[in-house]
């Protein structure tokens, strides 16, 4: 008796030990309810064409121009039609140097190309573009394949920000790499951020501050959606000796096997990362950004930010709140099944279809096909979700898409958190460290059924706080279509 | 008996720590290489049927720390790649862990590696900079001898000269021998030239089904298997081209093989291997191995229906911000965009796409033509007696630093126009001036031509670097030739300068002129 009952013991912990660390996602069930509230369709790109979709523009008339990695870049009208067999490609340039963000702009297409900043015109209307305006090309490039340049749309004041990619990611051998810099509408380069790794995507929020993710690697215990507020340090110290070019003070040289909390309070100008995407849980490698402005057009989650998954073919959420002076938030699983690694992704705001693109090269994806364009659209029916999770000084308020069942939403046992963070270190990436484990005293639900106030023993300030629900239910009998969510605690709120 | 069950739980809860750190190192770093399940990406070796990560750890710890680059075998293939070093960035827990992962999941259940065997590998091998060979790292720690499927081999010897199969039956053999490593190798005949083994073993077969030999030679021979011949090498040849792969339906047991082979002069080699019905590679049963050698993906790029190519990317002995220009008249450009100047010019095929369109694209890519001239290099406009005031930034390896510093230029690029052919007007520009580049292809007296017209606009005079780099003869008539054989003749406009300095060829051109010049090959 004694025996078996050890033996059920270990087999438990084995058990344990497989099925995952806390919260591993069943990304198969979740996948396969996501048809009941959106709708994702692939796109036919170009008849024998390879179309590694690096960019999207959206454009007047419900034109839609795509970049690819090669450097083609083709115009589709009807990329929002029911039928999209008739979809009609025009090529507008051809084999620039991989395009990363792209926008349309007072009749013209504006691209960032590795090596510069360009406006593509089309002066004589025959379709393809004959005028390439060099807008600004002052950073450095030598020759090596990870040295990206990653830009944004326009901000209010009309300047582009750029992000640019280390020297195969961990080297800055060219000037300005590990930057983010500004580009204005006269061309002028203001460099404006420094510490970054190795970004996939940039993107404003709702109150036009600029965010880029970066990817796990040196300096980066895991990816993350960053604030790049004008004069920060990001992090990784690698690119910090271009300060000098412009006499700019030095950037932050943080101690490495330390961690970002205790760094950042060090050193002012070092932003932590907004919101922490944990690595091989939320996903591998994040990549483009896009605000949900759609006014619910694409369903209940108005100012989220939506962010591209290249390694998972997923699209994950993420709520943002201000606390203390700088941005934290939660990340939810959301959208997957793409059908390669994504790379832009690009909301339009006023319609409410998101358009996705991505390729496979170079970088494995869970979507086998070797590059695609896709599009997604909201069916009406919202998802029982957590809509946001936000910080309280004692817990977190969660705010759900449809009222609780109040009786399942107040018991305890329907709520587990964990918390980790990170080793910041200038070796790749970090095991999850410091876990803690606070306790939920109380979970007390709005009136309205639609929030939960959730009373929590043990806060850590700068870990990631990881919320999993047990059997909460929707009044009208919903289950939770995606049952957790992990919130980076920068700062905790004053009473 | 509570103690000892407490004990094993908590061993238990360690090994499963160190575990799933292990995993979480190989699927940060390792993966993207060798592939979640170990079987290797993108033509990278795998781990997973490999003997690299088996017995001694000093091997794959001294890989992981210092990198291994040059030729390597791995489960039947060889590969020619670099694997980087990743002790500057791993400390010895986390490589201990990774191993440890790697060993259990992927190399059979060989042993944990614990921190300190690194820490010692580590310390042993502070001084090695740069990566191992796989020849060093053999030669310190071969695999262990593993089970050939070839039981009772015997090699039998024969001298002589033969240019074609002889019949065995009726030779006489200088020598016999068994040979237990199952592995076939022409050196086991002691011979250097001018002889011939037939090797006879038996096939062990693991299971019932199809196993595909692979059979090739140096110089000529026949593969049987259960008597039949299924392959055979015909005539005086290298390894490669003949290579036969056949398949063979086989019961589980023993199966008679034999090889029978002639080395005609020297340069012996006798390629064997199998894959089974369950192999995933396959398995090498001689010293020669299959080699892998990764087809170069073509992707033409080339102008069409009389419209000139462009290719944005890093060419090959220019700069990194490169323009090529492919023209319909068969000659082609590379414009650079750092130097404002055109660098390059060839004839024949414009550029291969199939570098930087496949994987990930890394470093330059030739011209995929001929005639290849880097007729200029360094800033292509200057401005009489000044070094302008534009500010670029540039870079200098100091050591194995690279220092920056803002650098003062006329110009700088302002991008180009293309006009309904392709043809490219490159824009420059400076404080108070700008100068317009544009390039047209023509016949000229039945040659091919590019046309290259030359604009200053602005308030200042313009020096426009036309060649440099190159011995110049001339101008005479207005036509200078450039060694390697490009000529830069003058159409119109102010007349070029020969400068001996700096081996140059420049125009000036004062506010408003224009010059027209042709560049063709002699």
């Amino acid at each position: 008796m004694k025996h078996l009952s050890f033996l059920l013991v270990l087999a438990g912990l084995a058990a344990a030990s497989v099925a995952a660390p806390a919260g591993k996602v069943d990304t198969k069930a979740s996948e396969a309810r996501q048809s009941e509230f959106y709708e994702r369709v692939e796109i036919p790109t170009p008849a024998g064409e390879v179309c590694e979709v690096s960019s999207i523009a959206l454009m007047p008339g419900k034109k839609v121009a795509i970049g690819t990695r090669r450097g083609d870049i083709w115009i589709a009208e009807g990329a929002y039609d029911a039928d999209l067999s008739k979809i009609k490609w025009t090529k507008f340039a051809s084999n620039l140097h991989e395009p990363l963000g792209m926008f349309w702009k007072d009749g013209s297409i504006y691209a960032m190309q590795r090596p510069e900043f360009t406006r593509l015109t089309d002066k004589d209307g025959d379709g393809r573009a004959d005028s390439f305006d060099t807008v600004c090309s002052k950073w450095g490039i030598n020759g090596d394949y990870h040295e990206y340049a990653w830009g944004s749309e326009p901000d209010k004041n009309g300047d582009v920000w750029m992000v640019l990619c280390l020297t195969g990611s961990f080297h800055a051998h060219s000037p300005w790499r590990g930057w983010c810099a500004r580009i204005t509408p006269d061309g002028k380069f203001i460099p404006t951020a420094s510490g970054i790794r190795s970004p996939g995507g940039i993107g404003a929020n709702d109150k036009g501050d600029m965010f880029y993710t970066d990817n796990q690697g040196v300096w980066n215990g895991a990816s993350a959606l960053k604030w790049l507020r004008p004069g920060s340090f990001q992090g990784n110290p690698t690119g910090n000796k271009s300060a000098a070019l412009l006499n700019f003070p030095a950037p932050p040289e943080p101690t490495s096997g330390s961690r970002i909390l205790t760094e950042r309070l060090k050193y002012p100008e070092f932003v932590p990362p907004s919101v922490i995407l944990p690595h091989g849980i939320v996903g591998n490698s994040p990549s483009g950004i896009a605000c949900d402005m759609t006014k619910g057009k694409f369903g209940p989650w108005e100012s989220q930010m939506l962010v591209g998954e290249q390694t998972a073919s997923q699209v994950q959420r993420i709520n943002l709140e201000f606390v203390n002076g700088l941005y934290q938030g939660a990340v939810f699983h959301f959208l997957g099944g793409f059908e390669a690694g994504l790379i832009p992704v690009r909301m339009d705001q006023e319609d409410g279809t998101m358009f996705v693109g991505g390729s496979n090269r170079g970088w494995g994806s869970r979507g086998s096909k070797p590059f695609t364009f896709e599009r997604v659209r909201f069916k009406g029916k919202v998802p029982f979700e957590m809509h946001d999770i936000s910080a309280r000084h004692d817990g977190f308020e969660v705010t759900f898409t449809h009222p609780v069942d109040a009786a399942a939403a107040a018991d305890l046992k329907n709520y587990s958190m964990d918390t980790f963070t990170y080793i910041y270190q200038s070796s790749y990436g970090s095991p999850e460290v410091d876990q803690t484990t606070p306790t939920v005293k109380s979970a007390t639900v709005s009136a309205d059924g639609l929030k939960v106030r959730l009373v929590v023993d043990g806060l850590v300030r700068g870990h990631i706080h990881h919320l999993l629900l047990g059997d909460i239910k929707s009044k009208a009998g919903d289950t939770l279509w995606h049952n957790q969510g992990w919130y980076t605690l920068n700062e905790i709120p004053a009473k | 008996m509570r103690t000892s069950s407490l004990l094993a739980l908590l061993a238990s809860l360690v090994f499963v720590t160190a575990a799933e750190d292990g995993a979480q190192v190989y699927n940060s770093l390792c993966v993207a290489c060798h592939g979640p399940d170990g079987k290797g990406l993108n033509g990278l070796p795998p781990l997973v049927g490999s003997d690299w990560p088996k017995g001694t750890a000093a091997r794959s710890i001294k890989i992981v720390l210092n990198g291994l680059e040059g030729p390597v075998d791995v489960a039947g293939k060889t590969y020619n790649i670099v694997m980087p070093p990743q002790g500057a960035v791993l400390s010895d827990e986390k490589i201990a862990a990774a191993l440890t992962y790697v060993r259990a999941t992927f190399a059979n259940g060989a042993g944990a590696v614990t921190p300190d065997e690194v820490k010692a590998v580590r310390a042993a091998t502070s001084k090695r900079l740069s990566p191992w060979t796989s020849e060093e790292l053999l030669k310190s720690h071969p695999f262990p001898p593993s089970k050939s499927p070839l039981k009772h081999l015997v090699a039998t010897v024969y001298e002589g000269k033969w240019m074609e199969m002889p019949d065995f039956s009726t030779l006489k053999p200088v020598l016999m021998e068994d040979f237990n490593v199952g592995i076939l190798d022409p050196a086991q005949s002691g011979r250097k030239e001018y002889y011939a083994v037939v090797w006879t073993a038996q096939f062990e077969a693991s299971e019932e089904g199809k196993y595909l030999f692979t059979f090739d030679c140096d110089d000529f021979g026949s593969l049987y298997v259960g008597g039949e011949r299924i392959a055979e090498v015909k005539g005086i040849g290298p390894l490669g081209k003949r290579s036969k792969e056949v398949p063979v339906m086989l019961k589980k047991g023993l199966t008679p093989l034999r090889v029978e082979y002639v080395q005609y002069g020297a340069n012996a080699a006798v390629l064997l291997a199998v894959k089974g019905p369950k192999d995933k590679t396959p398995r090498a049963l001689s010293n020669a191995k299959i080699k892998v050698v990764k087809e170069k993906v073509s992707i033409p790029i080339q102008p069409k229906d009389g419209v000139a190519a462009i290719y944005r990317n890093f060419i090959d002995n220019t700069s990194p911000r490169a323009i090529g220009i492919g023209f319909p008249n068969g000659l082609n450009i590379a414009y650079s965009a750092d130097d404002v100047a055109a660098e390059l010019f060839w004839n024949g095929k414009f550029m291969d796409g199939g570098h930087h369109w496949t994987d990930r694209g890394a470093g330059n890519e030739p011209p995929a033509g001929t005639n290849v001239i880097k007729f200029s290099d360094g800033q292509g406009i200057l401005l009489e007696g000044a070094a302008g005031n534009v500010v670029r930034y540039g870079r200098e390896k100091e050591g194995s630093e690279w220092k920056f510093f803002p650098v003062n230029v006329a110009a700088e690029f302002k991008g180009y126009d293309l006009d309904k052919a392709g043809n490219p007007t490159f824009r420059a520009a400076g404080e108070g001036f700008a100068v317009s580049d544009a390039w047209v292809p023509e016949e000229v007296s039945g040659k091919a031509t590019l046309t290259r017209t030359l604009k200053v606009t602005g308030e200042k005079t313009v020096v426009i670097v036309l060649a440099r780099g190159l011995a110049v003869s001339g101008p005479t008539d207005g036509v200078a030739e450039l060694a390697g054989g490009l000529l830069v003749r003058a159409i119109s406009g102010p007349a070029p300068k020969a400068n001996a300095n700096d081996k140059s060829l420049t125009v000036t051109l004062k506010p408003g002129e224009t010059a027209v010049l042709g560049y063709s090959y002699r």
